[in-house]
């Protein structure tokens, strides 16, 4: 797979439409400072898994706290 | 045909509000008002029973039709949460109602998709033993499980009952139905102590089973989504109800959505929605119904008001 980017990572979260203010998500600010709750965390995986094909355990997940965590997560998969 | 004639319901008055319980969870209104959505949840007494919640609805049943129990053939009940583990709660039901001997009765043993798996079994049973009348009950009472201390749960399930009666004569009638399960993800939300579930599994589970069933309903039917005219979705959570809407790209006028004033009552969440459009579909209407959780399971179904 090529490398992906944050774009890539912003615009499938856009795509999927999971939350409605994807162009303000700051790529290395933590997600939950940016109102993005639990609930708005698994559509955002949901979405990336869906996007790239790939599969995030629940184990992985307390290592995904930002856009930069999901792009490095994806790409050394 | 069998179809649905009648759902007689009931809430228990008591509540217990989430609103209250904002600083013990650390949530804010909004996240229970838009993504919980729900503001209260229906708690039944400590002494009541499922058979007491299938007894009241009963009640409610007789309120609304005329139902002579010495014309019941079966009696189902829909539980997770039963009286006892033995006997089954469908018996002690059917004591309670007085029902002839003559009449069947059993359980089903099945989360948040029961009621529509349910409505399948009984009405085929029903078909293939001549029967023309039936009383399929859910009640599932998760307050005897849940952990009020657990911010997974604690926020989300009620307690109510339902009755809904299946008739020979009734005219809201399925035209198919469709069923499946994830068994390997069992583990996604189960009672070993407590109820425990895994919020993410089971989102990610119904985002994309759910979607895919309907629309598997819809090809098998020839229909578009168009063609139906209200949906009756297991109220999870506004979360994933809207999750659902938007990947269906359904019309949220379509969509019906209520559970803020008793939450989440698991098998019993479609009857009590339906129970309140029953009266007013018009022939010729589609409804398409879909539960899914436990499990993890579905099961979806598109019914026909008919004259």
């Amino acid at each position: 797979m090529s490398t992906v980017s944050v774009g890539d990572v912003l615009e499938a979260i856009k795509k999927a439409k999971v939350i409605t203010s994807v162009d303000k998500l700051e790529p290395a600010a933590l997600l939950s400072d940016q109102d993005v709750d639990s609930l708005d965390l698994s559509g955002i995986l949901l979405s990336i898994e869906e996007a790239f094909g790939v599969e995030i355990p629940d184990e992985d997940i307390d290592g995904i706290q930002t856009i930069n965590d999901i792009v490095n997560y994806i790409n050394e998969k | 045909m069998i179809g649905i004639s009648q759902i007689g319901t009931y809430i228990p008055e008591t509540m217990i509000s989430n609103l209250e319980l904002l600083e013990k969870f650390d949530v804010s209104e909004e996240f229970v008002r838009e993504k919980i959505g729900v503001l209260q949840r229906a708690r039944k007494g400590p002494e009541q029973k499922a058979s007491d919640l299938c007894i009241q609805a009963f009640g409610d049943l007789k309120n609304k039709i005329d139902v002579n129990v010495e014309e019941i053939e079966c009696c189902v009940v829909v539980t997770q949460n039963p009286d006892f583990n033995i006997p089954h709660t469908s018996a002690i039901v059917h004591g309670k109602l007085d029902l002839p001997e003559e009449c069947a009765s059993f359980d089903i043993s099945l989360g948040c998709s029961g009621y529509v798996y349910a409505l399948s079994i009984v009405m085929a049973f029903m078909q293939a033993n001549g029967m023309k009348k039936g009383l399929l009950f859910t009640a599932d009472p998760y307050s005897e499980v849940v952990d009020e201390n657990d911010k997974n749960t604690a926020l989300i399930f009620g307690d109510a009952g339902t009755v809904s009666l299946l008739d020979s004569s009734a005219t809201l009638i399925p035209l198919a139905f469709d069923f499946g399960s994830r068994g390997k993800a069992y583990k996604g939300l189960i009672n070993e102590e407590k109820l425990y579930m895994n919020g993410r599994a089971v989102f990610g589970f119904t985002a994309t089973v759910v979607p895919a069933s309907i629309n598997k309903l819809l090809k098998k039917l020839s229909l578009t989504k168009e063609n139906i005219d209200r949906w009756y979705l297991h109220q999870g959570s506004k979360y994933i109800i809207n999750t659902i809407v938007q990947r269906l790209e359904l019309n949220e006028d379509k969509v019906v959505f209520d559970m803020y004033e008793y939450g989440n009552t698991v098998s019993s969440s479609i009857p009590l929605l339906l129970s309140k459009d029953i009266d007013s579909l018009k022939p010729g209407e589609k409804i398409g119904l879909s539960g899914f959780g436990v499990g993890l399971s579905w099961s979806s179904a598109i019914f026909q008001k008919t004259n």
